[in-house]
């Protein structure tokens, strides 16, 4: 596949996905194969994600969006994101996109950093957004898929689509221009908005041909949510952005669904989570044996370590190796993976992708040899490099020192090239591929009224690679209980979202903290695991 | 209150949505953020509100509400 996508300086995303091509003669080829929860398909040629992505284009610009300005989706998997998101970076808007069970608070805290302007919804969803919305002053209107119009700015998408025009000319959009926009959570503080360019695609587009191995006669399917980086970077723009057909189902995780539609799709790149892939081998072995997976040629994974044992299931039972791949909503693309063609470790991170100049440096900046574990680096530059934390470039600038970008994990490389995955250097819990902020469940738990003091941790667990773990000393007049634990659990759900709620909760005395006031969440994990502590000599209980 | 009935106040409570009506044939697909994760959360109120356990063998059973309220109502007896 010799195609290049940068033609005339056009740099922007959402024209090189549909617009470009429909010009090079794909106008007629399936660009989604759509299929909803209930099983039906809906067939969208690129012909129509140009069209559709250009009344979205069309719409917004009525709307008031102007480039620069921040649009979201806040949906489930379902079409009009897809053409929602091309469409508002074709109006050279930053498309920010929201998960669908983001809480409340989740949802203030990143539309109202990012002083969004508009966001597209559903109407189960727009309650969350309803209740927060007095206190985002910068949110000018809400979209509904399946609303009518109404007060507070609330609109309609059919009326919507009716007036816009599918004929839409994209600006020439240069490389630097501000893009996608993905929150991300740190160890401390609120969650950051990670933002990319629209020169990101260069990445995107040549590692989903030399490390997915897209081919044009191929059909993906990349199981991430759009909420996410995955879902965006591989789950839209590298595989349009080559021409390549992609199926997206709307359904939930269904171990006998899945394979189906392996089967029947004749799907032959699928990339996926090691969570899911662990969910799998849970079932029933008679699931994959029965399985029709001729046309399958290469599975891949990413969010989490991939174990082993995963590994060594797919060769047993889907005759397929697994290729790990390792990226970062900061890095936009694929940096270090394992690929066809190259020995997998089981285990390993893989080799750096072309271009790609990772290191291992010790905390002072030097690089350790083959064997150490230290921080993993990478050399900026590369394409899709994030282009700042919006509204924090303090903390941005503190991501790059001694010449690299510090990526927060922590890794080991061996003798061979290969890189192991070791921990992170911060309190960050990595549950099921979504990083979580131990802070912000802290933040959620803290509301609850009961709740006096609150340390979270991750811990190792054998299905989500890691599990949010909540230690809760509750205010003298309370006692623990089912029920209390049940009110903690679905406060943070409802206040943050599903993925950062508390799989297990300890009730305590008291959380260890230092003379600052600061949680040890190190001495919990000790405490958690059974092991010694180290240092507490600043503890103060 | 019918067992259906209990069982639509913990889905409403669980999923955040005081307009969730259940059906018996209804899934994960059905309702907005039903997901492997919440899930855990509906098992936990449904144990707490009626006072029984599931086991993990049961849980792999349950494929919609009708399977659901079934095994309630089998174990509430």
């Amino acid at each position: 596949m010799n195609f290049e996508p940068i033609e005339n300086g056009q740099y922007n995303i959402g024209h090189i996905c549909s617009t470009l091509q429909c010009s090079r003669g794909l106008a007629g080829k399936t660009a989604m194969r759509w299929i909803d929860a209930g099983g039906s398909c809906s067939d969208y040629t690129f012909a129509d994600l140009d069209g559709e992505s250009n009344r979205f284009a069309n719409l917004l610009k009525g709307l008031g969006i102007e480039p620069g300005d921040v649009f979201f989706t806040f949906l489930p998997k379902m079409p009009e994101q897809f053409f929602a998101f091309l469409g508002a970076l074709k109006a050279q808007a930053i498309c920010g996109t929201l998960f669908s069970n983001f809480g409340d608070e989740a949802l203030l805290d990143r539309l109202g950093d990012s002083r969004a302007k508009g966001v597209i919804t559903k109407k189960s969803l727009y309650k969350k957004i309803a209740r927060v919305r007095s206190r985002l002053p910068d949110l000018q209107f809400v979209i509904l898929v399946d609303g009518e119009s109404g007060a507070d700015g609330v609109l309609g998408l059919g009326s919507l689509l009716a007036a816009a025009s599918k004929e839409y000319v994209t600006p020439r959009t240069p490389a630097e221009l501000p893009s996608v926009l993905h929150y991300t959570s740190g160890s401390t503080g609120k969650p950051k908005g990670v933002l990319h360019r629209h020169g990101s695609i260069l990445s995107q587009t040549m590692t989903t041909r030399e490390v997915l191995g897209l081919k044009p006669d191929d059909t993906f399917w990349c199981t991430a949510d759009q909420g996410w980086v995955t879902g965006t970077s591989y789950g839209i723009i590298g595989p349009w952005s080559l021409g390549v057909t992609q199926v997206h189902y709307g359904g939930t995780y269904d171990a006998r669904k899945w394979m189906e539609l392996l089967a029947s799709e004749k799907i032959t790149v699928w990339y996926s989570a090691p969570t899911a892939l662990r969910m799998l081998m849970r079932e029933d072995e008679e699931i994959f044996r029965s399985s029709e997976l001729s046309t399958l040629r290469h599975i891949f994974s990413v969010g989490e370590p991939l174990n082993p044992e995963v590994i060594h299931w797919a060769r047993r039972l889907l005759n397929h190796d697994i290729f790990d791949t390792w990226f970062q909503t900061e890095t936009g693309a694929i940096m270090i993976t394992n690929r066809p063609g190259v020995e997998i470790r089981p285990g390993s991170m893989g080799k750096p992708v072309p271009g790609i100049e990772p290191a291992v440096l010790g905390d002072d900046g030097t690089e350790l040899p083959a064997g150490e574990q230290g921080n993993l680096c990478l050399k900026p530059g590369w394409p899709s490099m994030f282009v700042t934390y919006l509204n924090n470039d303090t903390v941005y600038q503190q991501k790059f020192k001694h010449g690299y970008y510090h990526t927060g994990d922590t890794a080991v490389r061996d003798a061979d090239g290969h890189f192991w995955f070791m921990g992170r250097s911060d309190d960050v819990i990595n549950t099921a591929g979504h990083l979580v902020s131990p802070f912000e469940v802290e933040s959620a738990l803290l509301e609850v009224e009961e709740v006096a003091e609150s340390g979270v941790i991750g811990v190792p667990d054998e299905l989500l690679f890691e599990k949010v773990m909540a230690y809760v000393q509750l205010h003298d007049r309370y006692t623990p209980s089912r029920e209390l634990e049940l009110k903690i659990r679905l406060h943070v759900s409802n206040r943050a979202s599903s993925v950062a709620t508390p799989q297990e909760i300890i009730f305590c005395d008291s959380i260890p903290k230092n003379k600052s006031g600061k949680i040890m969440r190190r001495v919990l994990k000790a405490m958690y695991l059974g092991q010694d502590p180290g240092d507490t000599s600043t503890l103060e209980i | 209150m019918t067992t259906m009935e209990t069982l639509n106040g913990i889905f409403r409570m669980v999923f955040d949505d005081d307009s969730i009506q259940i059906e018996r044939q209804m899934t994960a697909n059905d309702i907005d953020g039903w997901d492997s994760l919440s899930h855990v959360n509906l098992i936990t109120a449904v144990e707490g509100k009626f006072k029984i356990r599931f086991t993990q063998k049961e849980l792999l059973t349950l494929k919609n509400v009708g399977d659901l309220l079934d095994h309630i109502e089998r174990k509430a007896a």
